[in-house]
């Protein structure tokens, strides 16, 4: 019974080629960009000068990148299947839909100065 | 005779559906997904309410940016960790999975007492609680639903590394380890969001 349960729950095909050190250090790699990304971001917030919507966009657009960073290396969405991709990709589309359209319900545009609402 | 029976059973191997996917994994995906509609909704409201409180106090009040950052670092770590557990499992390393499943989380729950003692300060301090105005109520839904998903995550992999530490979890039980970690990296990708969306945007 133990082989057969060793049978059906071999890690993934692809993880398995590929070399454990190669992996850990993608992830080392991708540790260290999340960890640069957030410091930009935190640092971005104290420097003086910075027009509200660059601000705003700047760190929308570094949030994006460190959300597929994770999913795409930790979460392994970029090797894994189409349907496991279309369940995530799905939802989150939906999600991003939600609230923008509560948002035009509210008028809230974080992106326009509060003076303009 | 025997072998045929467990030739039969690899081949019907009853986690694997007719896409020839692990049903648990499909399970925890449509999970993750559900769950990304339910931090949107819980998001938009946020963002909806911004700037729309009668009275005190605002984020800008009450917010310790240099906190929540660490807090941030926390968790992005405790990620990485994680990643290394499920590598190490998978090079039939127990106890060094154990270990970073270990230290994965200590970091959550690292993580969710520097959030208890945020939410003490900002009520027993600046009288901010889930009544005080609109900002508070948001805040404190969102950030404390959160909050608990990384607490059930904490329970969950500290069970791992029970597991694992009494010889009940091995290199076969990857999957289970996998799945766990997709909870746990979904955690920490809302709360990329939350940190960006409610803390960092003036």
């Amino acid at each position: 019974m133990a082989d057969s349960h060793a049978t059906a729950h071999q890690p993934p095909d692809d993880l398995a080629h590929a070399g454990a050190s190669a992996r850990v250090k993608t992830y080392i790699n991708v540790a260290v960009a999340l960890a640069i990304l957030t410091a930009i971001e935190v640092a971005s917030l104290y420097t003086p000068g910075i027009p509200n919507a660059l601000l705003v966009t700047a760190l929308l657009v570094m949030s994006v990148l460190k959300f597929f960073l994770v999913v795409g290396y930790f979460m392994h969405l970029k090797e894994d299947s189409n349907i496991m991709r279309a369940l995530f990709v799905g939802p989150l589309i939906i999600a991003i839909l939600i609230i923008l359209a509560l948002m035009a319900l509210f008028s809230a545009y974080i992106l326009l100065p509060h003076t303009v609402l | 005779m025997a072998d045929h029976a467990l030739a039969i059973h690899a081949v019907h191997d009853p986690n694997l559906g007719n896409t020839g996917l692990d049903n648990r994994k499909v399970g925890m995906w449509i999970f993750l997904g559900s769950d990304c509609m339910f931090f949107g909704s819980l998001i938009g409201t946020y963002l909806s309410y911004k700037g729309k409180s009668l009275g005190g106090p605002g984020p800008h009040d009450v917010f310790n940016i240099p906190l929540t950052s660490y807090s941030a670092a926390l968790l992005l770590a405790s990620s990485l960790f994680m990643v290394l557990a499920l590598a190490r499992l998978h090079e039939r390393r127990i106890k060094a999975a154990a270990f970073w499943l270990f230290a994965t989380a200590v970091f959550g729950l690292h993580f969710v007492l520097n959030q208890v003692y945020e939410f003490t300060t900002f009520a027993l301090h600046e009288g901010l609680t889930l009544s005080t105005n609109l900002f508070g109520s948001s805040f404190f839904v969102l950030t404390g639903f959160h909050g608990a998903h990384v607490t059930g995550g904490v329970i969950w992999l500290t069970i791992l590394m029970v597991l694992a530490l009494r010889g009940r979890l091995d290199e076969r039980d990857y999957t289970k380890v996998e799945i766990a970690g997709l909870y746990w990296h979904f955690v920490d990708i809302v709360w990329i969001a939350i940190f960006t969306i409610v803390y960092l945007i003036p």
